[in-house]
């Protein structure tokens, strides 16, 4: 069922925010999901893990709230990364883009593995 | 929820929402149903999805000068291999030949943020058609299905 609410769970570990993002993100809640990871980021995180294993959907509104984060995490010198995407989502990011904006690894594992390189 | 229904062709559906960003997943989940009915794989289905999704958020969005109830009337229709979308509403005129693509290679301080609905529809889709007539906007959608998971044939 796409009407499967968002949701976001986070965990913090030395500094890096793991977010485990599922259900959907569309115009109807993109300003939502921002806040929420907004209010997630600490200003100290050394860097935030969004997991989209459990996404389903995301549309352009979405990736605008991606977008924002991203941008405002590299102003701050957090690094920041996504991992887990369906190929729907691969394809939704590659479209638009973004694939070449934000690093996107295929686990969680890889990503964390990938901040002590 | 939706308000109408017409159902009656199996290779056909034909439904309205209102203008409310919530009905977006409504619109969804008819999709979904339909396109699983119909056999048609998981990636197209997205696409069909995502587009319809954006055509919807902007229309919702930005189409109406007044706080009023609107009704936008959704039709997708397989024949054979191809998908054929119509959605229209009576929202104010738009030209989406007007929307600048967006620089999809710039770095991420450059990137700008937005103007990219319309774009990633004409990404996903073969093709996007735009007509104004009386006094509504029709955008027409088409996209192959590709390849159909055989034990829905």
């Amino acid at each position: 069922m796409q009407t499967e609410i968002l949701n976001l769970k986070t965990e913090r570990e030395d500094d890096v925010l793991s977010a485990r993002v599922g259900g959907r993100i569309d115009g109807s809640n993109a300003a939502r999901f921002e806040e929420m990871l907004r209010s997630a980021i600490e200003e100290s995180d050394r860097a935030v893990i969004m997991d989209f294993e459990q996404l389903l959907y995301i549309s352009s509104a979405g990736l605008r709230a991606v977008l924002v984060t991203a941008k405002s995490l590299w102003k701050q010198g957090t690094t920041f990364a996504l991992c887990s995407l369906s190929d729907q989502l691969r394809g939704a990011f590659a479209s638009s883009g973004f694939d070449r904006v934000v690093r996107i690894h295929g686990s969680r594992r890889e990503a964390l593995d990938s901040l002590d390189e | 929820m939706s308000v109408s229904d017409d159902t009656g062709n199996d290779h056909l559906l034909h439904f309205a929402v209102l203008n409310d960003l919530r009905e977006i997943a409504v619109a969804a989940d008819r999709i979904d149903e339909f396109c699983s009915v119909q056999g048609i794989p998981p990636a197209t289905a997205y696409a069909v999805n995502l587009s319809v999704d954006e055509l919807l958020t902007n229309t919702i969005s930005y189409g109406y000068e007044d706080s009023e109830e609107h009704r936008i009337d959704l039709m997708i229709r397989r024949d054979g291999d191809v998908l054929t979308i119509e959605i229209s509403d009576d929202g104010i005129e738009f030209a989406p030949d007007s929307a600048k693509d967006p620089d999809t290679a710039a770095s991420i301080e450059d990137r700008p943020i937005g103007g990219l609905g319309i774009f990633l529809t004409r990404q996903m889709m073969d093709s996007f058609d735009y007509r104004r007539d009386e006094g509504r906007n029709i955008v027409t959608l088409t996209k192959k299905t590709g390849t159909a998971s055989p034990e829905n044939q």
